[in-house]
């Protein structure tokens, strides 16, 4: 009578006991699993946001301020062509301006231009 | 370390692993300690071999780590995300021990005698871990999730990939098992009559 009793199967409730019985006893890593799931955190982690490795320099810095390289370029190439006129002095160039000073003012070039020897006069 | 965790305890699986997969260490922790029992409990239960759970355990979370910076916010539960990825690893290796020898299921270890009132409750996760033992991987895993980890049952469905009926006749099956085989241990657990 007694294997009749015993093969009777347990009650929801009795059931229950047991399941939380289970639930109570949560597995606990072990310290060698917690550093190994930490290593392959650490080892698979993606590279933060990227920030520049280190700073510009002076001339990087002043060359963002005017625009970067091709506004560079640019003001390089000005710069060689107002040597070059400079230095050349085209007739298209001479005419033009002095022409155009001449007829408007009545002086000549040499008027417009600064007597050093006056104010060496004026001083001695 | 204890510091940033605590702040960090009421942080949600989501946003921890969307600011691990930003790089930040923290939560990397965090998750660890957070979810490295769960998955580890759940692989000893369904598989019954500690070294074998440990194994699973850590692969789901390298697998974890490795999907932060493709996780898609709001698609789907972390957890629920875990949970299948290692019921489909203990699959795997149930599947490969089947194939090896039946017989080689390790016994389940004596723990040694705690305080007087802990023993009868040691005595019966004992008795429920070796009933679960004895039913088929499928039903095992259903009850696992159902009754020892908490989830639904549309939760249950997503991580075993079935639909809810076959998760709700599962567990009904697994349960009638469960109480069928530990109806003769009544007596060592402390039920004195059916």
């Amino acid at each position: 009578m007694a294997d009749k009793a015993e093969m009777t199967p347990l009650g929801e409730d009795d059931l229950d006991a047991l399941f939380n019985a289970a639930r109570a006893r949560p597995a606990e890593p072990s310290v060698a699993l917690y550093e190994r799931v930490l290593a392959d955190a650490e080892a698979a982690m993606p590279a933060p946001a990227a920030r520049p490795a280190h700073r510009r320099g002076l001339a990087a810095r002043l060359l963002s301020q005017v625009g970067g390289w091709p506004a560079a370029t640019g003001l390089a190439a000005a710069a060689a062509i107002g040597v070059y006129i400079g230095m050349a002095a085209p007739s298209a160039v001479e005419t033009m301006s002095g022409g155009y000073v001449a007829s408007t003012s009545g002086y000549g070039m040499e008027d417009l231009m600064v007597s050093y020897a006056g104010l060496m006069g004026s001083g001695g | 370390m204890v510091m940033a965790l605590d702040a960090l305890s009421d942080v949600p699986d989501e946003a921890l692993l969307i600011a691990y997969g930003n790089g930040d260490r923290d939560a990397a922790r965090a998750l660890t300690l957070r979810l490295t029992p769960r998955v580890l409990g759940y692989a000893a239960r369904v598989l019954s071999d500690r070294a074998e759970a440990e194994d699973v355990a850590q692969e789901a979370m390298l697998r974890l780590w490795r999907q932060a910076p493709k996780w898609r916010q709001g698609e789907a539960k972390v957890t629920t995300w875990l949970y299948r990825v290692v019921a489909n690893l203990c699959t795997d290796r149930l599947r490969k021990a089947r194939g090896q020898d039946l017989e080689s299921v390790p016994e389940p270890e004596d723990d040694a005698p705690g305080a007087e009132a802990g023993l009868q409750q040691a005595a019966r996760a004992q008795a429920l871990e070796d009933a679960l033992r004895a039913l088929p991987d499928r039903q095992r895993q259903a009850v696992i999730l159902r009754h020892l980890e908490g989830f639904t049952n549309p939760e249950i469905a997503e991580v075993m990939d079935i639909g809810v009926e076959a998760v709700e006749s599962l567990t009904a099956r697994g349960k009638r098992a469960l109480a069928a085989s530990l109806g003769g241990r009544r007596a060592e657990l402390g039920y004195e009559d059916g």
